[in-house]
């Protein structure tokens, strides 16, 4: 009797899974997008003779089938949870810690830029000395003041948060600040970050993998420092703090351990942003009238001050500043025209949260550097800028090669 | 098309389980079988099929030449029976082993220039299995062991049959032939498939992937840091995964046999707790230890010439079998590696080692599996020498590094659990509690033991119940977590836009 009801119940079971899966992903509606993964989804793969031949259509149907499939992100979820019962500590390369803090361990690191491995949490040496080596060149031969942030990753400043090893960390820290000549103006962040966060305060997100408008300003402190301002340093009573809360980070995305709570973004406002206005160029080569090549710059959008609000109540918060990535900017108080003195930032990311302190004091005239934006002189010299910043994170260092072609 | 994939489960299957059973007949069964087989082979490499169907048309065919000379004219049959064998090894060696021999031979000075590897020559999957399959119905039939199958769907299917096509194990025909045309299909045969399928989806999505990513994670650090610990997770981790992948293959195979009414033999039985590589090589694979014994070995003379032929013999065999499993020299060093083993544990090892307490049998054994599995993971020969020296700590920067510390550590439950998974003991124990083998009921071993499918009279006391009721809960449970895993394989977010 019991044994009836045990393979009944197995194989009735089992079809209704295999058959229920089947009928489900027949019958709910594809979707275009995935929120979560920021990317769009397979569709049904087109069908036709060639495409059934050259194999597309089957390599597409099985992508369509992965994209599509019910109820995704509960998988996707459960099997994040699973691996962190069993006792793994991580998830996709997410490192969980105390306090829900998050830190992403792996990275794609790649050999050459050719060939790229899995993600990894060693690095090639030889690719970071190729970008400091590049960032020594470019500033043995830069008259202007210059000062170089390279910002450290979550897991480097969160490491009293993690049991994970400082190995890589001290390796990465010791060979930027062996590597890297004086004239680049070099500050170490490391030690100062790790002070702060030690001290319980809110200077890198759990959630993402950029620092939070605090630690930026612990960042922005040592640029003035660093360019001989340090009269100038606003203090912190200058800036109002309005909270945005809510905020799901990259590294929470990548993670899928959805009982993580979310950060706060604090954002420490001067209160005079409606007076400055930012601006995003487009470069484009067209040919002069003797039918030489001739960039010529346009102005696609602009918008007051340097938030975009609009992404405070969408789920990548973090781009509200600077409204994300653009690859040329220019912030400026529009009434006071060229009265100001004029400070170029060759950056990622990690400088767009810099930009509230940084424009108290100067006009701010941005490349973006994972762009593809790499010629300082030259943008130096069109806007008559008067210092350089170079901000590029070590997560860009390790895996990208954009700062190897600073000059 | 795999198992393991959403595509083969969520679509694949539900289509051949509806289609099958809605078939009244066996004759049409098989169809079903022959056709869907075709379009799951086909699913990678859709021009192949021709390559084995042509295969299947040349033993079908043969096949009658060889059975209508058997009784009356021996020396013709075995000309048959040669021109057949010939006709399948050629496919395989053209197409597996074409560019290894051209490369070789290439090395000679004056050849490289007029030698040219054969372009987009690309091995079709399971050609190794299903030519092993073929050559045994044409010499079992040329030996009067079987009979000639008449009906080309039903010898197709015997080839083609999804379930062992691509990984094994490798089918003798004379273990399937009544089964071809005479099986039936029960509750209890699919059910106790289901369970089987299922446990093999584990064994190779929970244990042997993750397995793998240590495996993988441990290779790659040694291009940056090299140390002994990395090593030795390489060797641990490699000898896992290629055991669940493996053994979790067959073990879908076999389940999925089930749910169609066929029977197989086991193909694995617990290799890592043998105390010999002799015992090792009788518990892994052994559809294909036992197809080398029977095709190759004993028609040598196996065991009854002399002891120089004897070696000749093993040497063969193990040549044969380290080539077999793939076109590179790693491959022919990993056989010859365990050949040379096999005849010192025949010359004196294996008495010496019965004579020891078992502890030492079990190290000498595990220890030699896993030498051999570094061999046969790396096709890059001179990167496994590496790595075999690195276990000893030679060329190595440091024993260990907090890092590769780190990942062991975090990789201990997994070890732990692979590595009890290993042994009989679980099973044996759920047995037990159970009162009944709801695993294994209606297997096979390859001794042609025949485990009896669940009985009608099975009483269970309550203790018995509750171990039923888990195993089905288990087996739904287990089911869920490896479609997650699945699913989550292919989840991969694009995320850093903001740079």
């Amino acid at each position: 009797m019991i044994k009836k009801i045990c393979n009944t119940a197995t194989a009735v079971c089992f079809l209704l899974l295999v058959f229920g899966f089947a009928a489900a992903f027949w019958i709910l509606p594809d979707s275009a997008f995935s929120d979560a993964e920021n990317r769009p989804l397979a569709l049904f793969p087109e069908f036709t003779l060639e495409t059934l031949t050259d194999g597309s259509f089957n390599s597409g149907m099985t992508e369509y089938f992965a994209d599509q499939f019910p109820a995704r992100p509960l998988f996707v979820r459960m099997k994040a949870e699973c691996e962190i019962a069993v006792g793994r500590g991580e998830n996709n390369g997410v490192l969980l810690g105390k306090n829900d803090q998050l830190a992403v361990r792996k990275f794609r690191v790649y050999e050459s830029l050719l060939r790229q491995t899995s993600d990894m949490d060693y690095y090639y040496r030889e690719n970071v000395t190729l970008s400091l080596d590049a960032l020594n060149a470019y500033a043995s031969n830069e008259t202007r003041p210059l000062v170089t942030l390279l910002p450290p990753r979550s897991v480097d400043v969160a490491a009293s948060a993690l049991s994970y090893p400082g190995e890589i960390t001290d390796a990465l820290h010791d060979q930027i600040a062996e590597g890297l000549r004086p004239e680049t103006g070099y500050i170490d962040l490391l030690p100062l970050f790790r002070e702060h966060y030690d001290a319980g305060e809110y200077v890198y997100f759990r959630t993402d993998h950029h620092w939070t408008p605090e630690g930026a300003y612990l960042a922005y402190r040592e640029v003035m420092k660093g360019f001989g301002l340090e009269e100038e340093i606003k203090p912190p009573e200058d800036f109002t703090p309005e909270e945005i809360p809510g905020f799901y980070g990259t590294t929470w995305s990548k993670s899928q351990l959805k009982f993580i709570e979310p950060d706060t973004i604090r954002y420490l406002s001067p209160g005079n942003e409606d007076r400055f206005e930012t601006s995003c160029f487009s470069v484009k080569m067209v040919k002069d009238e003797n039918g030489r090549p001739k960039k010529v710059k346009e102005v696609y959008k602009s918008f007051p001050g340097w938030l975009n609000r609009d992404y405070f109540t969408a789920k990548d918060k973090y781009a509200a500043f600077l409204d994300g990535t653009h690859n040329e900017q220019f912030v400026t108080i529009p009434e006071m025209d060229a009265e100001r003195e004029r400070l170029l930032i060759m950056k990622d990311s990690f400088a767009n949260t810099l930009v509230p302190y940084l424009a108290q004091h100067f006009d701010l005239v941005i490349g973006n550097l994972t762009g593809g934006v790499a010629n300082a002189t030259e943008l130096a010299e069109e806007y008559g800028c008067s210092r350089v910043l170079v901000v590029y994170n070590w997560e860009n260092l390790i895996t990208a090669a954009s700062l190897t072609a600073i000059k | 098309m795999v198992f393991s994939s959403l595509l083969f489960l969520f679509a694949f299957l539900p289509l051949t389980l509806a289609l099958y059973y809605i078939v009244p007949h066996n004759r049409w069964r098989n169809i079903v079988l022959f056709i869907v087989s075709l379009l799951f082979y086909g699913w990678g490499e859709p021009v192949y099929i021709l390559v084995m169907l042509g295969s299947i048309t040349a033993a079908y065919g043969f096949g009658f030449l060889i059975a209508k000379n058997r009784e009356t004219n021996r020396k013709r049959a075995r000309v048959w029976m040669t021109l057949s064998l010939i006709t399948n090894l050629s496919a395989l060696l053209f197409f597996k082993y074409a560019n290894f021999f051209i490369a070789n031979l290439r090395l000679i000075p004056l050849l490289s220039e007029k030698l040219a590897p054969i372009e987009g020559l690309t091995l079709p999957i399971g050609i190794s299995f299903y030519t092993f399959q073929i050559m045994s119905y044409t010499i079992d039939l040329y030996r009067g062991q079987t009979e000639v199958q008449r009906n080309f769907i039903a010898f197709g299917t015997y080839v083609t049959l999804f379930p062992q096509l691509i990984a094994g194990p490798i089918v003798r025909y004379r273990d399937v032939d009544d089964q071809l045309t005479g099986r039936r299909e029960t509750l209890d045969l699919f059910a106790s498939g289901a369970r089987r399928f299922i446990l093999g989806l584990a064994k190779k999505i929970l244990l042997g992937d993750a397995a793998s990513r240590v495996y993988e994670y441990a290779k790659a650090t040694a291009e940056f840091n090299s140390t002994a610990l990395g090593a030795w997770m390489v060797m641990i981790f490699y000898t896992l995964h290629i055991y669940y992948d493996f053994a979790g293959y067959s073990d879908m195979a076999i389940g999925l046999g089930r749910m169609f009414g066929f029977r197989f033999l086991e193909n694995f039985d617990y290799p890592y707790i043998s105390k010999s590589i002799t015992e090792f090589w009788r518990r892994w694979h052994m559809s294909l230890s036992t197809w080398f014994k029977e095709y190759v070995y004993i028609p040598l003379g196996g065991n009854r010439v002399g002891r120089l032929k004897q070696y000749r013999n093993i040497a063969v065999v193990w040549f044969l079998t380290g080539f077999w499993h793939g076109a590179n020299w790693n491959y022919i060093i990993w056989g010859a590696f365990f050949g040379i083993i096999l005849m010192i544990e025949k010359g004196f090892l294996l008495k010496k080692l019965e004579k020891l307490p078992s502890i030492v049998g079990h190290l000498y054994a595990l220890l030699l599996i896993g030498f051999g599995w570094i061999i046969f993971s790396h096709t890059d020969i001179a990167a496994g020498w590496r790595c075999f020296l690195a276990l000893f700590g030679v060329g190595t920067e440091a024993l260990s590094s907090p890092v590769i510390r780190y990942e062991f550590l975090h990789a201990l439950p997994l070890l732990l659990i692979a590595g009890i998974g290993a042994t009989p003991y679980p099973k044996r124990i759920w047995d037990r509690l159970g009162e009944h083998d709801w695993i294994s009921c209606g297997s096979i071993t390859p001794y042609g033991e025949e485990r009896p499918i669940t009985e009608d009279g099975l009483v269970l006391s309550k203790r018995g119940k509750v171990v039923a009721v888990l195993t089905t809960v288990g087996c739904v449970f287990l089911f869920v977590l490896c479609v997650a895993y699945m699913v989550d394989s292919t989840f991969s977010p694009f995320l850093y836009f903001i740079f």
